[in-house]
């Protein structure tokens, strides 16, 4: 793809409508706390403009990750990872821009920050067809309410568990499983 | 008996290529039919309490899980009521009617069913496709996506082909493997071979569902797209996941900061031998609408890896380009196919492509091969690099961004080398087989795998091993090359691990440029409303796309 030159252009555009917006947007109630703050698609890409709102999450700026930070060990790996404010701001963005199932994908998301690369994906497994049985998926998405607090995705596991209690999508619910 | 006197003429044409492609008539009971199978459900929808209690003719309590998912997730309720009152016509005629704006478009075909969705489409020609494609298409900048592969898995070869993709202008690659246990390091090496090329590509590396996402974890791609998900119940089972399961999985991606996109395509139900003789365009909308649904910020489809069943029968590459409007239609992005090779025909496969290059996409290919056709371990694609310069010529005759770029000898030689000596240098500070300069100079003047000495395999799967075993992140691959004086490598893969901080690209139809700015159908939304409206090529890009080195050049007469 070319490379476009509108960059510049997209960033004075945007000076000017700040400029021009400076009464704060409706109500910020379901931003989280940390972030202090409702973005829309207007704030996009939030990386760009308002690289005050990201941090990773041992709470360094974007500007901390440089070359020489990673180099003497003061960013590493665990720094380049999004942040379940970050998740929530860009459910915000797709939000403003008509997308709420997205914005529903980027709030599971944000609860899943906070488990293990392993146990993220052995949940995904348990979640295949024929994997798990219905106690199983309970005790899945009760674990996902109680230890991590992620409410949205424990609904969303309780779902699967009675759609394939219905379906016959339940391990045992086959002859050879 | 004596033999049939045969026509020259007929005798002729039966030597053609298209000769040798599948042709099949129609076969409802099994599904094998584009468009319009007389078994599709008659569109309708009743919503009580909140719910939509029946949807195409089956009853709430008798959905199978894909109608649940859709008909909870997928479909606007307050949208609904108004859109299915709407004829099929009415609607296909605000598809390609550049007076009703984009927006109006998306809202109302989210208030659609599956079955009315199929039906709209039926509707449309395959200039109207192309017209309704160019309007609807979610991001105003069209792309497009690179396949990088190799017969052997060299990742000598890989990381240059990447560079020299990158190079060429596909803003994503995707490479997979000859050989499982190589993954890893086909993925280093396009990490590597992008960043040489056109600092900001995207790559990724196409495997099963749950090893994609743990090389994405570890920094090594940016992105996964071989995410499938099927129209039928038992075909979505047989390929061991369920919508709520794929959904989750969409949410695993997004939590660990990486782009992603599903896939899905005509004909994989009736590939797997449950159609239900149900057409594969609406058993198709039951897989973009899943995608929706699951909040999924674009799809892969044009049929992918079945083309070859849509391939064969009539109004099969209409019903192809059709399932792309969909997708976009429903505002997500397209990766729009063209991406497997099903003709013997030039003049067939060159067609095939033609709707999607025209009207632009999203990514106009869901991998373009950046290898000779031997290379490509996606069982070839229907582009292959040595049709480059036809592609080229294309772009030129018809004034079309296709996303590609001329580029000269010299500097494609000095990116490839460049790209080749990073890599020789990573694998020297991680202690893997080395690369030999022989090796990289090989590289560097190479077409294809045959152009450059067999590797030690069983040592190169041991270094794999051990990339996965030591937990070698995309931050290991930084201070490598940092360590060897590749700054700017080294400054431009830090740039794409930071993208996954922002979450910027996993927006809507993202792409990132050299400088690692994001743009995405939030920031470039296609605004297309007529002719002079819409994406226009800068005079600098039509330059760029003009000027194919082998043109004569007046000026020199």
């Amino acid at each position: 793809m070319a490379e476009l030159n509108e960059q510049l252009i997209a960033e004075m555009v945007r000076q000017v409508l700040k400029g021009m917006a400076s009464a704060p947007a409706a109500s910020g109630a379901s931003a989280p706390a940390s972030s202090g703050g409702k973005v829309t698609a207007k704030d996009y890409p939030l990386g760009t403009n308002r690289k005050d709102m990201i941090k990773t999450p041992t709470g360094k700026t974007l500007d901390d990750l440089t070359l020489d930070a990673v180099m003497k060990d003061s960013a590493t790996f665990k720094d380049f990872s999004i942040t379940p404010q970050a998740l929530e701001l860009q459910a915000q963005v797709a939000e403003s821009a008509g997308r709420r199932q997205i914005a529903m994908n980027m709030r599971r998301a944000a609860e899943l920050t906070a488990i293990p690369d392993e146990r993220v994906l052995e949940m995904y497994n348990a979640l295949r067809p024929h994997r798990s049985t219905f106690d199983e998926l309970i005790a899945i998405a009760d674990e996902l309410q109680n230890k991590y607090n992620a409410k949205t995705c424990a609904a969303h596991v309780r779902e699967a568990a009675d759609v394939y209690k219905r379906r016959k999508l339940l391990r045992g619910d086959r002859p050879e499983s | 008996m004596a033999e049939k006197k045969r026509s020259k003429r007929f005798e002729t044409l039966e030597q053609r290529p298209v000769h040798k492609d599948g042709f099949t008539g129609e076969w409802v009971d099994v599904g094998l039919i584009a468009m319009g199978s007389p078994n599709d459900p008659i569109p309708s929808i009743k919503i009580a309490g909140g719910k939509v209690v029946e949807m195409d003719g089956i009853k709430r309590e008798d959905f199978n899980m894909n109608e649940q998912f859709v008909a909870d997730y997928a479909i606007d309720l307050e949208m609904a009521p108004k859109a299915m009152a709407m004829s099929e016509k009415e609607i296909a005629h605000k598809l390609v009617d550049i007076n009703v704006p984009r927006t109006e478009c998306t809202k109302i075909m989210q208030g659609l069913t599956p079955a009315k969705i199929a039906r709209v489409m039926d509707c449309l020609n395959i200039a109207e496709i192309i017209l309704a494609m160019q309007k609807m298409r979610t991001r105003q900048t069209p792309g497009t996506q690179a396949h990088i592969t190799s017969a052997t898995d060299n990742p000598v070869m890989l990381v240059a082909d990447a560079a020299e993709g990158a190079l060429r202008g596909f803003t994503e690659m995707e490479t997979t493997v000859a050989v499982v246990r190589y993954a890893p390091l086909n993925a280093l090496s396009l990490l590597i071979g992008a960043q040489v090329g056109r600092p900001g590509t995207l790559t990724q590396c196409a495997l099963e569902e749950a090893f994609e996402l743990q090389i994405g974890m570890r920094g090594l791609t940016a992105y996964a797209e071989t995410i499938s998900v099927y129209g039928t119940e038992n075909v979505f089972i047989d390929g061991d996941d369920t919508p709520w399961s794929k959904a989750f999985l969409a949410s695993c991606y997004a939590s660990r900061g990486l782009k992603m996109r599903f896939t899905s395509g005509t004909g994989s139900e009736v590939q797997m031998g449950a159609a239900e003789g149900k057409s594969m365009l609406y058993l198709e909308v039951l897989c973009i609408m899943i995608t929706k649904g699951a909040g999924v910020q674009g799809l892969q489809n044009g049929s992918i890896s079945c083309i070859g069943v849509p391939g064969a029968v009539p109004s099969g590459l209409r019903a192809i380009a059709a399932e792309n409007l969909v997708t976009v239609a429903l505002d997500m992005e397209v990766a729009s196919g063209n991406d497997q090779t099903f003709s013997h025909s030039d003049l067939r496969r060159t067609a095939r492509t033609m709707p999607q290059f025209f009207a632009g996409t999203d990514y106009i290919f869901s991998g373009y091969s950046g290898t000779p056709n031997y290379d490509n371990m996606f069982a070839g694609s229907n582009w292959d690099i040595e049709d480059q310069d036809d592609y080229l010529a294309l772009q030129r005759d018809f004034k079309v961004d296709g996303g590609n770029r001329p580029v000269t000898e010299d500097e494609t030689v000095a990116v490839r080398n460049r790209a080749a000596r990073a890599l020789q240098a990573v694998y020297e500070e991680f202690g893997f087989p080395p690369i030999t300069d022989e090796e990289v100079e090989q590289a560097t003047y190479a077409n294809g795998s045959k152009d450059i000495k067999p590797r030690n395999v069983p040592e190169d799967l041991k270094a794999a091993e051990k990339l996965l075993k030591e937990g070698i992140t995309g931050v290991d691959v930084v201070k490598a090359l940092a360590k060897r004086g590749y700054n700017d490598i080294a400054e431009k893969v830090l740039m794409m691990l930071k993208q996954r901080v922002s979450g910027d690209y996993l927006q809507t139809s993202a792409w990132v440029t050299k400088d690692g700015y994001v743009w995405s159908a939030v920031n470039d939304p296609n605004e297309y409303a007529g002719p002079m409206t819409g994406y226009q090529l800068s005079p600098e890009r039509w330059e760029e796309i003009k000027n194919i080195p082998w043109a004569v050049r007046p000026e020199d007469i």
